[in-house]
């Protein structure tokens, strides 16, 4: 049972702003709710598999935030929940969270029965649908709460009824329904994050045409060791090992024609992908990044420096015009490199369109009137009362600036509660 | 004081029943573990288990718990007993899941799984129920220092939060940069065009604020104490020295414009060259109409140049990217065009950094016809002409321009104190008699921001290129004193609207601080934690290895020479402990006790029964979960492995080694975080001084006859789940091949 | 014509970005360029010995102030209106537009190179159009055939005389306009009146040299 009052503060989204904004308003001693869509938290940081540009784990930081969470009564976590309605106002609000049906209760001890016992796959989100995961499934080692989950499509089928058999502690429980919530609070933060453009829109690029032809999301995957390829950097097409990797940055943003904004992220992130393939083939892994300008901002040009001097990596300062394929599978890149008017028609084992981050409340519609920028991003305004953006929700930000942000949001909601509080006492 | 009565319970779910003789393991909790009270359960992590435990708690007056389950990482809300002592016994994870389901494998298994519950057991006696840090303060104020737009911004957030707050601007008024400029660059939509500071805005709200108290032309001139209770000495020009109890502090003493007159060839220091402050000056005195050169001759055409002095890579000037810079020169440009669209501006730059929004402030210059040009300056020349040589990239061609004016985007220098590091060598020298470095001395603390009166030094240690900032991405604020945080550009070179954040972000964990400290708590990475460091004085032999070892400055030494630890300044890493070569610093809840019972409980085979020992110290921050998600995976290592998890690899003590070895162990492995420029050690130091510490341990092995590869070193990242099995089974095969350790059975 | 062409270097004093602005169709739309190039990359041409400066380096050229190279550039005259760099162009640059208006512009001021065959086509097109108020096609294509001299033009001719065919069988083209004025407009006074009057009131509006 949910306990929330109108000194609760509601963070709305688990990724890193969101657990970093929970937290540090849960470590001041204030009472929060948890909302997250997914089934376990950590955001797209958990689906990336280095930082820039320390080229650290992001698991590693999440590792401290759920000790940090595990150890803190006062926040709760309602998972695989999403909220479809606020009303009220700043110091009482009264919001609907929808929770989907995990299929499974908080008995489960991550055993793994379950999954030895389900025999349909679904695509593996975590992967990007890279790749395919069982029906019932941990979504990662990381995952909080540490407990499966069990895909819809099984509930009412033999398979469904096998796996609840095989759970001995009786934590299957396949009757299970969407059930709406309502919680109070006096603030909430609103911390959704971002999505990846959808590459497809770019129609020059082939992306979905051309396997070879990926995003600079999909890529961490194939990076991680521990993603759909083991970490070995294969093209789709044909498994081939890809060796000569172009990433073509700006794809989406920047653009009127798809996102106004620039995305801040996508330089660093390509620059830090060019050390993967280093890292996989050494001398013989080659990286070329097309580029209108390279916004390596503050000491991340130290960064940018390095991989420069890197005689595997090349810079080619064109944006690039189209993508054909050859014959054996290779994405071809047409255009011209501005410095100085050269024309370029180069083949490439792997092309990775660096793009943008688009919010994710542009999709998800907040359930209250919200300022938002012309790219969709909530804009700090008194007129939000107190609803407060919180990360790439507000912005296009890299990790660090992101929990800068809902390090921020956090005492801006506090600062609510604390009102509420003065008032009552 | 309460009776002491100790439990162990056996989970026998998750196949532990069926893999293990739960039998077996119930009988070594009792005869080897010398628990009172043992109970097994089917499903310890149900609801029913967990009543069994509590009534046991409640009724049966058990105060230490010995839960033989699964690990310490997995079923937390389950195993929460927070008036107890609680110790966990990795069989899951850390046994049954790491072992293949062979007959062969069964009895190495089984033996694997009652060291598991001998240590538990063992570990859970040697534990107490901290009580949470009785030296804490009162205060509740907030210091920011450095009355700029960081400033201001954290003294009124912390305001509005209902703190009171200290500021303290060392000029005459507050506004610092900010107040300087004519205009600020937009941070809300339409991001078209320059808009007004705020800076009035924010001075007349804390004006009117009765909960920040300011100090202008006023300095730090000590502080001490710690976290919660700090006493701090303020001198006020022409006034005597004021004390203020504070909790907590924000430095935001901001930057200085890198020195123009360093970039000669960029005509730094020549007429009419100018850099980007000397321009808002120029804007101000213009007040919107024609802005004028120093000479009084109306601008026609400007030029800009970004970069100048940044991004250097020859090692003369700074070699970082201050961010603002080029948004900075669109702003200035647009000063011009707005005044007057007939003055030419161009803006010479080899990547324009623009992030978020203000592209879109880019496209409005564009349209304001402002003149963009990727090029590299190679030489400017001031002068009634100013001449800017230049090659540009696009057409690929060496050019120049002349212009009225030329505007230098010159970096951030973030006003820190002094470096500790160059300080604590200067100090070293002086000590020894040497008269420059005694000037030198005085000279750098002359820098100090906040006088600091620790043991290591008067400030913040700085990260990369002096600047106040964290070396963790997911934790920007982990500066290593705690209760400070750094704000605005003196972390990071950043715009006006960054700052503002950032200073809000700051102002929320200082509050943070100011809140744990006065509950005895500890602050961030083990926020929460209310065990803290003790001393027995009675046996320090006054080393010093502690205090100068601690990475966030906690210990300072008393007129006696004993260290004085300040409970609230400590993250409770460990690291005095692991430094402390008489072991007489520990923990309620972890200590050279703790862990070294665990080592001692683990049951020793005679030489002959082909069954080494390995011992690792495992960092419980990457390298356990690492392991534990090995197990989850179900990656197979060696059975003869017996791991134990440490607060980090700092907090190691080398007895802890030197005992294992000597008590028959046939090799220690240690599995701690990356250290060096990248390091991912939480508490910064602390792998790093392990490793150092264990180095000498090298000089002992071979003192004690044994072969130095019986102590391994392995730097472990949380990702390394599939890779370090592999380790550990090398390790182990190497152990075999070197033969069992001579010790056994002594 | 080439009066023009000083007059207006003396106006804008070397601010070709400028002039461009004001005298050339959407140039004020140069400015806007961000030297991405992808318009450059997407033009079918990119590939041909002729094209010297794509769209991106004609605009940087323009913010340089290189006006003589530009206004006597072959490049411009190369767009074939395929609209590529247009729907490309990060900054919705009608850059399609821009070519033709620079073009324009450098024939209006008399600095278009000479015997341009996109130029020749041009005037060709627009003087038979302009003259009786409809294409007279068989003069056009005798004028643009016979343009490099008799031996040519047959040649050109000959190659193309089963698609002549075609068109004539077909009712698309009448040879006997060849001789004569062929058909026209019923009132190619009004015609010429309109056009007068639509070229003053564009120079009134924009202020451009006629």
């Amino acid at each position: 049972m949910t306990v929330a009052t109108n000194q609760t503060i509601l963070v709305v989204g688990g990724g890193i702003a969101g657990m970093t904004a929970a937290l540090e308003a849960a470590e001041t001693g204030k009472q929060v709710v948890l909302v997250e869509k997914n089934p376990y938290l950590g955001g797209r940081t958990v689906q990336l598999y280095r930082y820039f540009p320390k080229m650290c784990h992001p698991t590693c930081g999440l590792e401290i935030n759920l000790r940090r969470l595990k150890a803190n009564p006062r926040i709760q976590v309602l998972t695989m929940a999403e909220v479809t309605g606020i009303s009220g106002d700043k110091g009482n609000y009264s919001v609907n969270v929808k929770l989907a049906p995990r299929f499974v209760n908080e008995n489960c001890t991550a055993c793994g029965e379950c999954n030895k016992a389900a025999t349909s796959e679904i695509d593996d989100a975590f992967n990007y649908d890279l790749g395919k995961v069982k029906a019932a499934y941990l979504p990662n080692d990381m995952a909080y709460p540490q407990r499966y989950v069990i895909d819809p499509s099984v509930v009412g089928t033999a398979e469904g009824q096998a796996i609840k058999a095989a759970c001995k502690y009786g934590a299957v429980d396949l009757d299970m329904k969407e059930e709406v919530v309502t919680l109070n609070a006096g603030a909430i933060v609103w911390a959704t994050g971002w999505q990846p453009y959808d590459a497809a829109k770019i129609t020059p690029y082939r992306y979905g045409e051309f396997k070879n032809v990926i995003t600079n999301v999909e890529f961490e995957r194939l990076a991680d060791p521990h993603g759909p390829t083991g970490g070995k950097i294969l093209r789709p097409s044909d498994g081939k090992e890809a060796k000569n990797v172009a990433f073509i940055q700006c794809a989406g943003s920047r653009d009127e024609n798809h996102l106004r904004h620039c995305s801040r992220f996508c330089c660093m992130a390509s620059l830090k992908q060019t050390r993967y393939v280093q890292e996989a083939f050494g001398d013989a892994g080659k990286s070329t990044i097309y580029y209108i300008d390279i916004r390596a901002i503050d000491r991340f040009e130290d960064f940018y420096q390095e991989v420069k001097a890197n005689p595997n990596v090349s810079f080619v300062k064109s944006k690039v015009a189209r993508i054909s394929e050859d014959k054996n599978g290779d994405p071809r890149l047409w255009g011209v490199n501005t410095e100085g008017y050269k024309r370029y028609s180069e083949p490439h084992d792997l092309v990775v369109l660096a793009v943008g981050m688009e919010p994710s409340v542009k999709n998800v519609a907040i359930p209250a009137e919200v300022m938002g920028d012309s790219s969709g991003f909530v804009m700090a305004d008194p007129s939000n009362a107190g609803i407060f953006g919180a990360g790439c929700a507000t912005n296009a930000l890299d990790v660090n600036r992101a929990v800068q942000s809902a390090t921020a949001a956090a005492l801006r909601a506090v600062q609510v509660v604390n009102q509420v509080a003065r008032a009552e006492a | 004081m309460a009776e002491i009565k100790h439990a162990a319970y056996i989970c026998k779910g998750c196949e532990l029943g069926s893999r293990l003789d739960a039998a077996a393991l119930v009988k070594v909790a009792t005869k080897d573990g010398k628990m009172p009270l043992v109970r097994e359960h089917d499903f310890l992590c149900s609801a029913e288990g967990v009543a069994m435990i509590k009534n046991d708690i409640a009724n049966e007056g058990v105060t230490h718990a010995a839960i033989c389950a699964c690990s310490r990482r997995a079923k937390t809300e389950a195993f929460n007993f927070p008036t107890v002592a609680v110790s966990r016994g990795n069989l899951r994870e850390g046994v049954i899941w790491i072992r293949p389901d062979t007959d062969e494998a069964r009895e190495t298994t089984q033996e694997m799984a009652e060291d598991y519950v001998r240590m538990a057991c063992a570990e859970v006696k040697a534990m107490k129920v901290p009580e949470g840090n009785q030296n804490t303060g009162t205060s509740k104020t907030l210091l920011v220092v450095g009355g700029g737009m960081s400033g201001m911004t954290a003294a009124l957030e912390a305001a509005k939060t209902g703190y009171k707050v200290v500021l303290v601007e060392k000029t005459g008024a507050l506004g610092g940069m900010a107040g300087q400029l004519w205009k600020r660059i937009p941070n809300r939509e339409p991001f078209k065009a320059p808009m007004d500071s705020g800076v009035a805005d924010l001075v007349a709200q804390i004006e009117a604020d009765a909960s920040i108290k300011v100090y202008l032309n006023a300095v730090i001139a000590k502080t001490s104490g710690a976290p919660g209770r700090f006493r701090v000495d303020i001198a006020v020009e022409s006034g005597p020295t004021v004390t203020e109890d504070i909790g907590a502090i924000i430095q935001a003493t901001g930057f200085t414009p890198y020195d123009v007159n360093k970039l000669g060839k960029l005509g730094g220091g020549q007429a009419n060259v100018v850099d980007q402050l000397g321009l808002e000056a120029l804007a101000k005195s213009a007040n919107g109409g024609a802005i004028k050169r120093a000479d009084g001759k109306d601008v026609k055409s400007a030029v800009f140049v970004q970069c100048a002095g940044q991004r250097d890579t020859s090692g003369e000037h700074l070699s970082y990217c201050s961010g603002h810079c080029c948004a900075t020169s669109v702003k200035q440009a647009m000063y011009f065009k707005d005044a007057n669209p007939d003055v030419e501006t161009v803006i010479l730059f080899t990547d324009l950094r623009m992030p978020g929004n203000n592209e879109d402030f880019y496209r409005a210059a564009q349209n304001k016809g402002i003149v963009f040009r990727k090029g590299e300056v190679s030489n400017v020349s001031g002068g009634d002409t100013c001449k800017v040589q230049f090659k540009d990239l696009i057409l690929d061609e060496d050019t120049s321009t002349d212009a009225d004016i030329v505007v230098l985007a010159t970096g951030m220098v973030p006003t820190t104190g002094p470096d500790l590091d160059q300080l604590s060598e200067a100090n070293r020298a002086a000590e020894g008699g040497d008269t420059t470095a005694k000037e030198q001395v005085v000279q750098m603390m002359s820098k100090s921001v906040l006088n600091l009166d620790y043991r290591q030094g008067p400030d913040v240690p700085q990260f990369k290129h002096g600047f106040n900032d964290s070396h963790f991405i997911c934790f920007p604020y982990e500066t290593r004193r705690t209760a400070i945080y750094a704000a605005g550009p003196v972390r990071r070179p950043m715009d006006i609207a960054q700052a503002q954040e950032d200073a809000t972000g700051a102002a929320m964990k200082a509050i943070q601080a100011i809140e744990n400290a006065g509950l005895g708590k500890a602050a961030h990475p083990r926020s929460g934690d209310l065990s803290f460091p003790s001393v027995r004085l009675e046996g320090c032999t006054q080393c010093k290895r502690c205090t100068v070892e601690c990475p966030f400055g906690a210990i300072d030494e008393d007129e006696k020479r004993f260290p004085l630890f300040n409970e609230s300044r400590c993250r409770r890493c460990g690291t005095c402990m692991g430094a402390c070569p008489v072991r007489v610093i520990s923990f309620e809840n972890y200590s050279v006790n703790t862990v070294g019972a665990q080592i001692k409980a683990v049951d020793i085979p005679d030489e002959f029964s082909e069954k080494p020992r390995v011992l690792i110290l495992a960092c419980e921050n990457d390298a356990y979960p690492a392991l534990d998600m090995a197990g989850m995976n179900r990656n197979a290592y060696d059975p003869f492995v017996r791991i134990i998890p440490v607060r980090c690899l700092g907090s190691v003590n080398t007895i802890w080694i030197t005992d294992a070895l000597n008590s028959g162990y046939d090799g220690v492995m240690l599995m701690g975080c990356k250290h060096g420029d990248q390091y991912q050690c939480h508490f910064v130091k602390g792998s790093e001084l392990g490793r150092y510490r264990m180095s000498k341990v090298y000089d002992t092995l071979k003192g004690m006859n044994l072969e130095t590869e019986r102590l391994m070193d392995l730097e472990v990242a949380i990702t390394d789940v599939d890779t370090l099995p592999q380790k550990i089974n090398d390790y182990a095969a190497k152990i075999v091949e070197m033969g069992m350790s001579p010790f056994k059975g002594l | 014509m080439s009066d023009m062409n000083q007059q207006m270097a003396a106006k804008y004093q070397g601010n070709f970005l400028k002039e461009i602005e004001e005298q050339a169709e959407t140039g004020e739309w140069v400015k806007m360029c961000m030297q991405c190039g992808v318009c450059s990359g997407s033009c079918p041409t990119n590939f041909h010995p002729g094209w010297e400066h794509p769209p991106q380096e004609i605009f940087m050229m323009i913010r340089a102030g290189k006006r003589e190279e530009v206004l006597s550039s072959q490049s411009m005259w190369m767009c074939v209106s395929c609209y590529n760099c247009y729907v490309r162009c990060p900054r919705k640059v009608p850059i399609t537009h821009i070519m033709h208006g620079i073009a324009e512009y450098a024939y209006r001021i008399g600095r278009a190179p000479k015997n341009q065959p996109t130029l020749h086509l041009s005037q060709t097109f627009w003087n038979n159009a302009t003259k009786t108020g409809r294409v007279n096609e068989v003069q056009l294509t005798q004028t643009l055939y016979f343009k490099d001299g008799i031996a040519s033009g047959i040649k050109k001719a000959m190659a193309m005389q089963d698609v002549a065919l075609g068109l004539v069988k077909a009712g698309r083209l009448n040879l006997m306009e060849a001789i004569g004025g062929g058909h026209k407009c019923k009132d190619i006074k009004g015609i010429h009146a309109m056009l007068a009057k639509a070229k003053e009131l564009e120079a009134q509006r924009k202020g451009r040299a006629a």
